[in-house]
């Protein structure tokens, strides 16, 4: 037994000491879930690059929400970069500068999200630097090799650096935010002489030096005129253009065409060219005119429209002298001088059968049906023609109608119609399409179909809007034109639209709309009772209220009649 | 009876030492390890087929997602159209895919991960290596047998480093097999030029020991033949301005009389005449008298276009570039039988915005999902007209090259709209043309990008103008500028190291452009 003992003390003895031994050894226990450093971190990491930076981001008392958890995107500045910068603003030493203009310098170069190069855009940044200013990006090329560029100020180095609490891209130099307003940048300029002194004898010159405090109206975009586009019209001095325009003598009155020209070349909004070509119309501070903005090939191109099927000419923006950010806005160069034209309502006759998308496809435009598709809700198939995305993918089908012998279309003009399913439950519930450019005015809308029952119970009231207007009257893609002369039947808001005089051939005066701004319209179809497929639409004629209504009428070739 | 338990022992202890023979036998025993393969030539027969094979292996992982890795066959088309004109990103492209048209393209773009084209390199490098030693072992393994499998596996090696070196510029130029996990070593990239050198040489070794048929359409076009090499050899030396190198390699070719055009269109009296095969012919059975060198997918091996490119495919991840009829293969407006076999119904479907030469079974209807086995085309007998027309025009024979052209052309009842009509001294404007051409005969065959890329950089970058035109038609208004000016950088032209490698093989640099 006393052996035994012996033999246990002696066990339990090692025991203690090998667990004396292992607890000796601390264990590393991992706190963190990552080892990456953080945007002052990585600044850290690299005294001999950032170095002066990171002193300014200590002295502005910035790098400790810069340490902490968040999202950011922060555009460092080398040394080199900062130095310059220093010099610039005639400092010493980071302590010596001032410390508001530090504070706001290191505002710009940081955003409140993690912007990629992939964001990148020849336009703004889609995020606000905490400064209140957008940066600009491009790409420029020199010697060879291209880089990013911010603000046309500083190339990106190193970019799309991942760190624990955001982004950084690595700069040459400093961002400088712009310190003037659209107007003392113009006046700076001396090839704006003109230009301005309209802005001042207009009184936008105020408006443009002003910086709002209210968000909603802060920014501007114009675009400038510079002597030498005035001067290729003819205009050599300021004396010349209010001669030209300024017909009340006082260019202060709204009503003055000299106001009108300038006011036409502001538009509300901060729109870089990158932003401007996004949308095809963009609305000046002229009440109800815009320009419209095209991309022809590499150019920007204001005001190059098809009316009445001619091509005016527009005005190219120089793209090296645009996208000149200021305080308040942005100003772009125009090439040349333009003025906002002044047109006289014109009756558009539009064949709503031939659009784009059809034309492309020779196998079928004016030769066979086609059917357009929207299998998902996302699918577009036609750019100008949309159609509330039913409950049955089967019945989402615009159908291209062509035929010079059935009798949907025999009559129609063109031989064609645009047939689309609607009405609840199982079809779109609305069809809407954008008309090509109609100028502005008062308008009477008539909807030109052939009535066709699908069943002889089918029935398809219809409610039409115009640019979101509801029509005074309904519509009925069932109900053939009635008999009468043709002055009785306008008399009532019918007309025969075809040479034909088959009564299935129908044209419903819906309303009266006045279009307020030259541009492409929206007209929306909504069932208001019953449904059925076989809605076949050919035309929508928009003519001015005091034109003929009657006439001309449409054939099946193309051509039109005046009887 | 007492004896009984030790002769039971005894015996036991027999039976279960003979039974655990294998116990310290370290061998798989349901496969076959390196020290047991490579014996007969059986084996270096089917390593040899594995070669082909892994080129039309599958994508693995999730598209859209960063897990995803690209099949080789996929990439072929993407290095070769998507940052070219011709196409748009369908509905559902990922960010990658759209990111490659619009030039914005970063290290992690799965699609810049050359993972299948090493893969498949170093199935090549294994072959070179040990197929050799079965020499020994094989008695009736003949030295012109071995000779005819090299050739393959240089063939296709340099074949892949030709893709790598188009699409990547500078890579690691790895000419052993990693046979094992010990072997994995990191190795730093290898300038292109000397890439190219070495594809050359590759290339003149397989020459010599190349086959100049196997007797059965499927390995004809499906495999290495002296004819592949030429054709290789062809693009390559043009891609080097050897233009002189260029025309020989067409010549063989072209003289071995085994290539044809298949009939397209032909011109009786005032009325054309279309042969109706033409597009089941050329590319929906393949193999035809036009193929030089197709990937074979089958009913067993599908290929990977029928979910990128069909109609039938809501989330299909490429279409065709909208303007593309109008831009490219133009049409007659007067008169609808009067049309380039090429355009609607056979390189793509206008109807439906679909890219049709893999998704096609006639002009008008989709192939089955199951018949998705389109070849993938490396070269056909017109590519090699039109590569000795390229080099013909640098040299100066702009005559000799313009009938190639136009046979070219004849051919698909190329229209009146699309012919330039140079004058055979025009040097650039039969560049321009050939390169218009080739958009046409080629649309979506993975060649564009490269044709214009050769063509750019030709003579010190003499026309990069080629490259920027380009993107202002494929790249959206808004980024346009930056494309332009990304496109001078000749830095840019070449993709990034995919982000894995660089993390991976620390030897490796990025590519400059992208640091």
């Amino acid at each position: 037994m006393k052996k035994g003992y012996f033999s246990l003390f002696l066990l339990t003895f090692t025991a203690l000491v090998v667990l004396g031994v292992l607890s000796c050894k601390k264990t590393e226990i991992v706190e963190t879930t990552t080892s990456d450093v953080n945007i002052v971190g990585y600044l850290d990491k690299q005294p001999d690059s950032f170095s002066l930076f990171r002193q300014i981001l200590d002295r502005t008392e910035t790098s400790s929400f810069l340490n902490a958890y968040g999202a950011y995107t922060c555009f460092a500045p080398t040394n080199s970069g900062v130095r310059k910068y220093l010099t610039l603003i005639g400092a010493s030493s980071v302590e010596a500068a001032d410390l508001n203009t530090l504070k706001d310098m290191v505002r710009l170069h940081l955003l409140e999200d993690t912007i990629y190069t992939g964001s990148f855009t020849d336009g703004k940044l889609p995020v606000i630097t905490m400064y209140g200013q957008y940066l600009v990006t491009s790409v420029e090329n020199a010697g060879g090799s291209s880089t990013y560029v911010v603000n046309r100020q500083a190339a990106v180095t190193k970019s799309n650096v991942k760190t624990g609490n955001g982004i950084i891209h690595v700069i040459d130099n400093v961002l400088l935010p712009a310190t003037k307003t659209i107007a003392q940048q113009l006046a700076d300029k001396p090839e704006y002489s003109i230009f301005v002194q309209a802005l001042q004898a207009t009184g936008f010159y105020t408006r443009l030096n002003t910086v709002s405090s209210n968000p909603a109206d802060r920014w501007l975009t114009v675009f400038a005129e510079s002597n030498q586009a005035l001067a290729d019209s003819g205009i050599t001095s300021y004396t010349q253009l209010r001669a030209k325009y300024s017909q009340t003598g006082n260019p202060l009155n709204s009503n003055d065409s000299l106001n009108m020209y300038v006011a036409y070349h502001i538009s509300g909004g901060l729109k870089f060219l990158g932003d401007i070509i996004g949308t095809a119309t963009h609305e000046t501070l002229l009440p109800q005119e815009v320009v419209s903005i095209k991309l022809i090939d590499q150019d920007v191109v204001i005001n190059q429209d098809v009316f009445n099927g001619v091509l005016e000419i527009g005005v190219t923006i120089d793209r090296a002298k645009s996208d000149r950010a200021a305080t308040n806005g942005v100003f772009h160069d125009a090439k040349a001088h333009f003025m906002v034209k002044y047109r006289k309502p014109t009756a558009l006759f539009w064949d709503v059968s031939s659009f784009e998308e059809i034309m492309k496809l020779p196998a079928y435009y004016k030769r066979a049906n086609y059917d357009f598709n929207r299998p998902t809700e996302a699918s577009q198939p036609i750019k100008d023609s949309y159609w509330g995305w039913g409950p049955l993918a089967g019945t989402n089908t615009l159908s291209y109608i062509y035929s010079t012998t059935s009798s949907i279309a025999n009559f129609a003009y063109n031989n064609d119609v645009n047939m689309l399913p609607m009405g609840l439950p199982n079809r779109p519930v609305w069809w809407e399409m954008k008309t090509p450019p109609i100028i502005k005015g008062r308008y009477k809308v008539w909807v030109c179909y052939r009535a066709q029952k699908q069943s002889s119970s089918s029935n398809m009231l219809c409610q039409v809007e115009v640019n979101g207007t509801l029509m005074q009257r309904t519509m009925n893609f069932t109900e053939n034109r009635p008999t009468g002369t043709d002055a009785e039947l306008e008399a009532i808001g019918w007309k025969r639209y075809t040479e034909n005089t088959t009564n299935v051939f129908a044209s419903r005066q819906v309303g009266v709309i006045d279009f307020t701004t030259t541009k492409q319209q929206t007209i929306r179809i909504t069932p208001l009772v019953g449904t059925q497929n076989n809605n076949n639409l050919d035309m929508i004629h928009f003519i001015p209220v005091d034109e003929n209504q009657v006439l001309p009428r449409f054939r099946p070739d193309g051509t039109k009649i005046f009887l | 009876m007492k004896k009984y338990p030790i002769y039971l022992f005894a015996a036991a202890l027999l039976f279960s030492s003979a039974g655990c023979k294998k116990w310290l036998d370290l061998k798989p025993q349901d496969g076959i390890i390196k020290e047991e393969f490579w014996k007969t030539k059986e084996q270096v027969s089917a390593a040899v087929i594995g070669i082909y094979s892994s080129m039309t292996e599958n994508a693995s992982g999730t598209y859209g997602r960063t897990n995803y890795i690209p099949s080789l066959a996929e990439l072929l088309f993407v290095y070769g159209e998507s940052r070219a004109d011709n196409l748009a990103p369908g509905t559902f492209a990922s960010i990658d895919d759209i990111d490659l048209v619009n030039v914005n393209i970063q290290p992690t773009n799965v699609n810049a991960n050359w993972r299948p084209f090493y893969r498949t390199i170093n199935f090549c490098n294994t072959v070179i290596k040990k197929a050799p030693e079965v020499l020994a072992n094989d008695n009736t393994f003949t030295k012109t047998q071995l000779d005819n499998y090299l050739s393959e596996a240089l063939t296709v090696r340099a074949l892949m480093y030709f893709y790598l070196v188009r699409t990547f510029g500078d890579v690691p130029l790895k000419l052993n097999p990693t046979l094992s996990d010990t072997e994995i070593t990191p190795i730093p990239k290898t300038g292109k030029d000397s890439i190219l050198l070495q594809i050359v040489a590759d290339l003149q070794e397989a020459e010599t020991k190349a086959v100049s048929a196997y007797g059965d359409p499927a390995s004809d076009k499906g495999r290495v033949t002296r004819y592949t090499i030429n054709a290789i050899q062809a693009d390559v030396y043009l891609w080097m301005d050897r233009y002189a190198d260029c025309i020989s390699a067409c010549d063989k070719i072209i003289n071995s009389q085994k290539f044809g055009l298949i009939r397209g269109a032909t011109l009786n009296g005032p009325f054309v005449e279309y042969n109706d095969n033409w597009f089941n012919t050329l590319y929906y059975t393949g193999n035809s008298n036009e193929g030089i060198f197709e990937l074979q997918f089958d009913a067993q091996r599908l290929n990977p276009y029928y979910p990128m490119f069909s109609s039938s495919i809501p989330s299909r991840r490429w279409i065709m570039a909208s303007d593309i009829i109008d831009r490219v293969f133009t049409l007659d407006l007067t008169n609808n039988l009067n049309y380039d076999i090429r355009a609607d119904g056979a390189s793509v479907r206008a109807a439906t915005t679909t890219i049709w030469k893999y998704v096609g079974a006639n002009s008008t209807s989709l192939r089955a999902i199951d018949q998705s086995y389109a070849h993938w085309f490396f070269y056909r007998y017109a590519d090699i007209l039109m590569l000795k027309a390229e080099a013909l025009n640098e040299t100066g024979q702009g005559q000799a090259a313009l009938d190639l052209v136009y046979t070219i052309r004849r051919r698909a009842n190329a229209l009146a709209a699309t012919d330039l009509a140079p004058a055979p001294t025009d040097k650039n404007l039969i560049q321009e043309f050939i390169l218009q051409e080739r958009s046409r005969e080629f649309a979506f065959e993975g060649k564009r990008w490269f044709d214009v890329l050769r063509n750019a950089k030709r003579n010190n970058y003499q026309r990069l103008s080629l490259l920027l035109n380009m993107v202002a038609i494929s790249v959206p208004s808004n980024m346009q500028q930056s494309a332009q000016a990304k496109m001078q950088d000749k830095n840019a032209h070449y993709l990034p190291i995919y982000i894995y490698e660089l993390q991976t093989n620390k030897l490796l640099v990025q590519n400059p452009f992208y640091r």
